[in-house]
């Protein structure tokens, strides 16, 4: 399943080549028309695409410039003060403080993400002992539904009914609910948000660690290199693209946040787990404010369009070097 | 290093790997197993660490509503899923075949599609199906679905497409079949793999949706995970349905997600880890 590989020049000559051998062995096959039938497959499939993702964008960019509000409909068309809802996003405190809610969530969790799954990933490439059923086990935070992710960590988060509450209460410690309190809220979503989570960015530095060749491992080790060395200067730069890769895909991910913030806070305690996601949700369809929450998600979609391009050139880059 | 050292290396990274895949599914089989208590063991907790399971939770979802959510998640996975498939896989023929260079440009933008937070596409369709009767029906949900799966379905079968040896469609034509002949005939069987792991992959991505579906169902069309969010919310918490409904949720996501656990990563990150 090999994407996002740039083609190479030999593969880009290849069908001009075939095309010729084609023509002139069998009779009813001319240039003209295996263009025509590829456009024919084409055209249909891009029409749909732009039409299912394209236009709603662009809509979403008109939406934007009007103060668009659904109790009062006919705004949808009042283009008078286009910039209004960007003005808007200047001066908004509440936008302002889930920007940064929104780093902070971001930061800690792919940075703890990072960090357990290289660990995993180095524990669990020196296990010898059944690699599959190992992998298998990691594998199930990240797969189950995101909705049913939230229940679990609701359940556990509930003192009257988790086993941890119950723990405490009989070694007789008084621990209030992570979730309710607004000290400790957002670390409680970033508890929930790394176990869901570290084992994607483990399960990628696996399958980099995998390809680290033997040959060279073993040269280090002839040159007498110690175990940190071996790390800094073999394990790390042969894996540096995947971690770079996982990052950013983590990083892109977690500006989506909702299921867990959602059904475990509600954005709460006051506002300290209102990520920014979260908010525009809010102004969209608790407030009915659309076409200020569509002039947020412009900002949105910008921000994640400037981290998707930097994927496609730390992948291209990789994939032509 | 002695022979001594070494084992104890080993015997802790044993131990360290072990505890950290048990810290994994802990979480998940507690939800599980909590689908098999009554009210009552719920709440003792874990100080009844044996308890007589019961069915009670699971025959309390057998109620019209929950059923008919269970149907609505299968209707539109299924359908979004065939749909994206039989859309987009000629596409991506097509785009490895003919259009190596536009092939990246529309790569890009799918990406980019598939990166964009759902609130961006949920506004806009929110807005018009309000005035199309949209709202709260399946299509609505199928066709919104197609922003992901379609985009997923080309960029997967593309990638696969153009790791097909042109030289056998070659064959096929030298022997009089049509260019569409030649694709259904021996294109497509020889993508069976790979056409079943992007279904698979657009079935879980479908079947997960919690944010599309929140947003542009109410009731008729509410998927499972809508619907089990009702049951916090209507008559206080009833856990136990709770527990059984999220349980029967995950189950065919899990099933698929190990059969296919190979593929899944270079799936989900749009190939761009292999």
């Amino acid at each position: 399943m090999g994407a996002l590989q740039p083609s190479s020049p030999t593969a880009a000559a290849m069908p001009g080549v075939t095309e010729d051998l084609a023509l002139g062995l069998d009779g009813n096959g001319d240039f003209d028309g295996r263009r025509r039938f590829y456009l024919l497959l084409l055209v249909p499939v891009l029409a749909i695409l732009a039409g299912v993702t394209l236009l709603p964008i662009c809509y979403l960019v008109v939406t934007s410039l009007t103060p668009l509000s659904l109790t009062n409909p006919l705004s949808a068309w009042n283009f008078s003060h286009p910039a209004g809802n960007y003005i808007l996003l200047a001066t908004d405190a509440r936008l302002h403080q889930s920007l940064w809610t929104q780093a902070k969530l971001s930061i800690a969790t792919v940075a703890l993400q990072m960090l357990i799954g290289l660990g995993a990933a180095l524990l669990v490439h020196r296990e010898t002992r059944r690699p599959d059923l190992l992998r298998t086990l990691f594998l199930v935070p990240m797969v189950l539904p995101p909705i049913v992710v939230a229940i679990i960590w609701k359940v556990l988060y509930s003192p009257d009914i988790s086993p941890f509450w119950w723990l405490f209460h009989t070694l007789g410690l008084a621990v209030p609910a992570p979730t309710t309190s607004a000290a400790t809220a957002l670390t409680a979503i970033v508890v929930a948000d790394t176990w869901e989570w570290f084992p994607f960015t483990m399960l990628i530095i696996l399958a980099a660690l995998k390809t680290l060749p033997e040959e060279m491992v073993e040269a280090a080790h002839v040159d007498g290199a110690s175990r940190w060395q071996m790390f800094l200067f073999v394990t790390l730069p042969h894996i540096r693209h995947a971690l770079l890769v996982a990052g950013l895909f983590r990083l892109i991910d977690s500006i989506k946040a909702f299921p867990l913030i959602y059904i475990l806070t509600e954005g709460g305690p006051g506002n300290v787990t209102e990520v920014t996601n979260y908010y525009t949700f809010t102004q969209a369809f608790g407030f009915s404010y659309i076409g200020y929450s569509s002039a947020i998600t412009v900002l949105l979609v910008l921000l994640v369009i400037a981290l998707s391009v930097a994927i496609v050139r730390i992948v291209e880059g990789r994939a032509t070097a | 290093m002695t022979r001594d050292e070494r084992g104890i290396g080993t015997a802790f990274v044993r131990i360290a790997v072990w505890s950290l895949a048990l810290l994994a599914v802990l979480p998940f089989l507690w939800l599980v197993i909590m689908s098999f208590k009554t009210a009552d063991d719920i709440f003792a907790g874990s100080s009844r660490l044996l308890f007589k399971p019961t069915l009670e939770n699971y025959q309390g979802l057998f109620m019209p509503d929950f059923i008919r959510s269970f149907a609505n998640s299968a209707i539109t996975s299924l359908v979004s899923t065939t749909l994206a498939l039989a859309i987009g896989a000629p596409g991506a023929y097509a785009l490895a075949r003919a259009a190596r260079r536009q092939s990246r440009l529309v790569g890009m933008l799918i990406l980019i599609s598939r990166m964009v937070p759902p609130i961006a596409f949920t506004i806009p369709y929110f807005l018009v199906y309000r005035n199309i009767g949209l709202l709260d029906t399946r299509t609505g949900l199928i066709l919104v679905y197609l922003t992901f799966n379609l985009s997923l379905v080309v960029w997967l079968m593309r990638g696969f497409f153009e790791g097909i040896p042109e030289a056998l469609e070659e064959a096929a034509r030298i022997d009089g079949a049509s260019l569409w002949r030649t694709f259904v005939v021996i294109v497509l069987p020889l993508s069976a793999p790979a056409l079943v792991t992007t279904a698979v992959l657009c079935f879980l991505y479908s079947w997960n949706d919690f944010f599309f579906a929140l947003i542009l169902t109410r009731s008729q069309a509410a998927t499972a995970p809508v619907q089990v969010v009702n049951f916090m919310n209507y008559e206080g918490w009833e856990w136990g349905k709770i527990a059984a409904g999220g349980t029967l949720i995950m189950s065919p996501v899990l099933l698929l997600s190990i059969a296919m656990r190979r593929y899944l990563v270079s799936g989900m990150t749009a190939g761009a880890v292999k």
